[in-house]
């Protein structure tokens, strides 16, 4: 089975301080990965390097096959933050997804993008259960819904590999639950789903693989079935677990 | 003994903890040396502008002597009729000299913004652009424009809108580079272009500040094309200039309540339109 995302030795250091000591990640088709660990093992910087927000020293970074050094039209990212255009609608959001396949006389505001644009977007508003809300602006949708229309965007974008980064930290326990279970649905639906997540209960309720983060190494590759408290002190308070 | 230590001992008999930060006792050299600086450049200035108080309490009497003069106002018809008039002018240099600049001043700000251009030397020639414009008084613009389009109200507008494009350029550009650089993040990894990025991003974030400054830069230059009329740039400053030449100092007072009147509505009608807007 090939991975539609794989990640081979990552190596990433800030200010001469390694975040990332050579990674390996890989996340299949249909498959739902939780990274757990804590803050500063790595997790958010290895995602950021597979979208290119960040640059690896070294190492390979493969979308369905293909070495990828930038962004690529492949991969998506949802972050913790949102990161939506607070005044547009939640439509014009997602239409946003479509940018990057859009000459720009036909993407320079929503009111030139194509028609078959704007409703393919309705389409995956609706797959996030808000079609009903597509006119309102952004900022006035609760943080559940806004981080429900960056997913959305994320599928207008039509990527294959959605990557997560803390998409539920600051979002209320049920909102929360929601927007996990939906990442997890997309995953059955076929995408390849990377969620970093610092809720263990979350990751064991909808994950099919757990992957822990230690020093910018993988600590744990783990079924969620077999993650154990102990695992999880051993990835969040390691001076804890060795005590 | 360490300066924890030392609050320790100091600060910690009426504190809970028992323990207190160290408070800074003195201002650090750099502080100091600031505040000297500030004060010998103050003393400087005092000097090279011959600020005397005295001199102005000596001249009273040439103040009592000029406002018996232009108090009351001459309010004739036949001299508030053509003040309105000129003051309308002045509206219109101001609007005109805002309006027009917006397209060069729109362009100028994405080139000089770090947030919508990622090439250094275009960023730096739209700065140095930017700086020349706003560097150069408007007045001296409009003395330059009535060499080449004679007096009247044209070299104001023409004044307006080269200054007024450094000024809002500038100020745009800056709102561009503070917007959060989430949103635009999130565009540019899905392969949106910088200009993509620049229109669905960028633009729509700062619009209701773009907005409230445009109207705050209309506000500036209704005042400014008034110092303009007295350069010969026509509207209502023309008259007042001409008002004090003749020593006609009632019919001077007339035209600046007229600007008064004309400087408030601007300012209201323009802080009205900000708060709609959010900006």
């Amino acid at each position: 089975m090939t991975s539609e995302l794989s990640i081979r030795d990552l190596h990433k250091s800030f200010d001469g301080r390694p975040v990332l000591s050579g990674v390996d990640l890989d996340v299949h088709a249909g498959e739902f990965v939780a990274l757990l660990g804590a803050n500063g093992s790595g997790k958010s910087t290895a995602l950021r390097c597979v979208v290119g927000l960040q640059t690896a020293d070294s190492g390979t970074i493969t979308l369905g096959g293909q070495d990828i050094n930038g962004p690529h039209q492949r991969a998506a990212m949802v972050f913790q933050q949102i990161h939506l255009v607070r005044r547009r609608s939640a439509l014009d959001n997602v239409c946003a997804g479509a940018l990057g396949r859009l000459p720009l006389i036909r993407s320079f505001t929503p009111a030139v993008f194509p028609r078959e644009v704007r409703e393919e977007a309705m389409e995956c508003l609706d797959r996030v259960g808000l079609a009903d809300r597509a006119a309102e602006p952004a900022g006035r949708l609760s943080g559940g819904q806004q981080q429900r229309v960056a997913i959305a965007r994320a599928l207008c974008q039509r990527a294959r590999v959605v990557l997560a980064d803390e998409p539920v930290s600051a979002l209320d326990p049920s909102a929360a639950d929601q927007v996990v279970a939906l990442l997890a649905d997309l995953a059955h639906e076929g995408l390849a789903v990377a969620a970093v997540l610092h809720q263990p209960e979350l990751a064991r309720k909808y994950a099919k693989r757990i992957v822990g983060l230690l020093d910018g190494k993988v600590a744990m590759n783990a079924s969620p079935m077999d993650l154990t408290e102990s695992d999880v002190d051993a990835l969040y308070a390691p001076e804890r677990a060795t005590a | 003994m360490t300066a924890t230590n030392n609050a320790r001992v100091t600060d910690g008999a009426n504190s809970r903890l028992g323990w207190l930060p160290p408070r800074r006792s003195r201002p650090s050299v750099l502080v100091s040396g600031i505040v000297a600086g500030l004060v010998v450049v103050h003393v400087l200035a005092w000097q090279e502008t011959e600020f005397s108080p005295g001199a102005l309490v000596q001249g009273w009497r040439g103040m009592a002597d000029f406002l018996s003069e232009a108090l009351p106002p001459d309010l004739r018809w036949k001299v508030l009729g053509p003040s309105i008039d000129a003051a309308l002018v002045t509206l219109y240099i101001g609007l005109l000299g805002t309006t027009l600049s917006v397209p060069f001043a729109l362009v100028l700000a994405f080139l000089a913004s770090k947030a919508t251009t990622s090439s250094t030397v275009v960023y730096q020639a739209a700065r140095s652009i930017l700086s020349f414009l706003r560097s150069v008084p408007d007045v001296v613009f409009a003395l330059i424009f009535v060499t080449a389009v004679g007096l009247g109200p044209f070299a104001g507008v023409l004044a307006l809108i080269f200054h007024n494009t450094g000024v809002m350029g500038k100020l745009w550009a800056e709102a561009m580079e503070e917007t959060d650089l989430g949103p635009r993040d999130a565009l540019r990894i899905n392969g949106a272009s910088g200009l993509q990025v620049a229109t669905n991003a960028v633009f729509p974030t700062v619009l209701p500040q773009f907005v409230g400054l445009l109207l705050y830069r209309f506000d500036v230059n209704v005042r400014s094309s008034l110092v303009l009329g007295l350069v010969g740039a026509g509207g209502i400053g023309f008259l007042i200039n001409q008002s004090i030449k003749l020593f006609r100092f009632d019919q001077m007072v007339t035209h600046i309540l007229v600007v008064l009147v004309l400087v408030v509505a601007v300012d209201q009608l323009s802080a009205v339109v900000r708060r709609r807007i959010g900006a």
